[in-house]
């Protein structure tokens, strides 16, 4: 049997939903993308609290110009490039701010209950070298190689072509070699 | 399997494991400034910005002038300190000036176009505002404005006549925007993001 239900329907459905009038159908948007977006948005700006607010101001302002979304049924492709931009405008706006650890202690729980044999400093080490790259290297490096995307969804998401990308990658993996070699090796 | 390329898939690894907890009331936050925009927009304002014509006053004429039409932004001082240099034609958007690492800026954003009725600049400095900041005609089709911005990057892009985007042509680079369109970059002071 099929399932009607708003939680079911595609996301072209509810986005016509939304533009049809029916402000509650964005709900389920929310619902669906929150937890899938929000780690990359915790790597990249290093706290939860942070990345809250860059996916709240995504999801506002996908809402607000739900009307240029070309591709309904790619609408969370699209809600992830503003994602992306909104992390960068975040990141760049907090310049050097002092930076909680990327690994805060909710994500630290998490992952050490499931996997005990992971230690606590290799995480925080990895917390730090990704603090350490440049805002540019760690996205890229984020979006290849945790959230899994090919270069050419990457260039999608980032505006940036892919030999710059694939450039940003190797730097980025150059430098955490780098700078987790003797943590990785104890 | 090298060890480098180990180390980076075990790095990879632990952060796909990981999981943040967004707050219990995350949705109701977002859909509580969803219904504000809804109310503001007038309950149908999403689509009633779909089917407003937006564009384009096709006219020869006003394409030759957007495309011989100049930009550019320059850095006239810190805040704070008083007077403006004279002004200075437009330059590079990477601008730095002597003032202390977080004091604020002027930028000088300038943009030739003689046959615009309007000219506007959003950007993440007024978080993209429909209707943005209005530029200042001066002689010549010259148009400008001057903005406090601290250190960091800006993206930014041009309104003319309140419907046509246009990337500042004196930028070093532009990005798409969220939704495709060309913006352009300004970096302030010595970011290094």
């Amino acid at each position: 049997m099929t399932d009607r239900s708003p939680a079911a329907a595609p996301d072209a459905a509810l986005v016509r939903r939304v533009l049809d009038g029916d402000v509650e159908a964005y709900a389920v948007l929310v619902t669906r993308y929150r937890s899938r977006y929000v780690r990359f948005a915790t790597h990249m700006l290093g706290s939860v609290e942070d990345a809250e607010e860059a996916l709240q101001d995504a999801f506002v302002r996908a809402y607000r110009s739900l009307a240029r979304c070309e591709d309904p049924e790619r609408f969370g492709s699209w809600l992830f490039r503003i994602l992306v931009n909104r992390c960068r405008t975040a990141g760049a706006r907090r310049g050097r701010r002092e930076r909680t650890i990327v690994h805060d202690e909710i994500a630290l729980r998490d992952a050490a209950e499931d996997h005990p044999e992971e230690s606590v400093a290799w995480r925080e080490e990895i917390g730090r070298a990704l603090e350490r790259l440049p805002l540019e290297q760690r996205e890229a490096f984020l979006l290849k190689h945790v959230e899994d995307l090919s270069y050419e969804e990457m260039s999608a998401a980032t505006g940036v072509g892919v030999s710059a990308l694939k450039m940003r990658v190797k730097r980025a993996c150059d430098r955490l070699r780098d700078q987790l070699r003797e943590v990785y090796s104890a | 399997m090298h060890e480098g390329d180990e180390m980076i898939e075990r790095v990879a690894m632990t952060l796909r494991r990981e999981t943040a907890a967004l707050s219990p009331d995350f949705d109701a936050r977002v859909m509580q400034r969803v219904r504000e925009e809804a109310r503001v927009m007038g309950g149908i304002g999403v689509w009633r910005w779909m089917t407003r014509p937006r564009t384009i006053r096709v006219s020869p004429l006003a394409g030759l002038a957007l495309a011989a039409g100049l930009a550019g932004v320059v850095a006239i001082g810190a805040r704070g300190n008083d007077t403006e240099t004279a002004a200075v034609p437009a330059v590079s958007p990477v601008a730095a000036t002597s003032a202390s690492p977080s004091a604020e800026q002027m930028m000088k954003f300038v943009f030739v176009n003689p046959s615009a009725s309007s000219v506007a600049i959003v950007g993440d400095f007024n978080d993209w505002e429909e209707g943005g900041s209005p530029l200042r005609r001066m002689e010549k089709g010259v148009w400008t404005i001057t903005i406090p911005l601290a250190p960091g990057r800006y993206h930014y892009t041009f309104v003319v006549d309140g419907t046509k985007w246009v990337a500042d042509p004196m930028a070093p680079r532009t990005l798409e925007d969220d939704f495709g369109r060309p913006n352009s970059v300004i970096t302030v002071g010595d970011a290094t993001t």
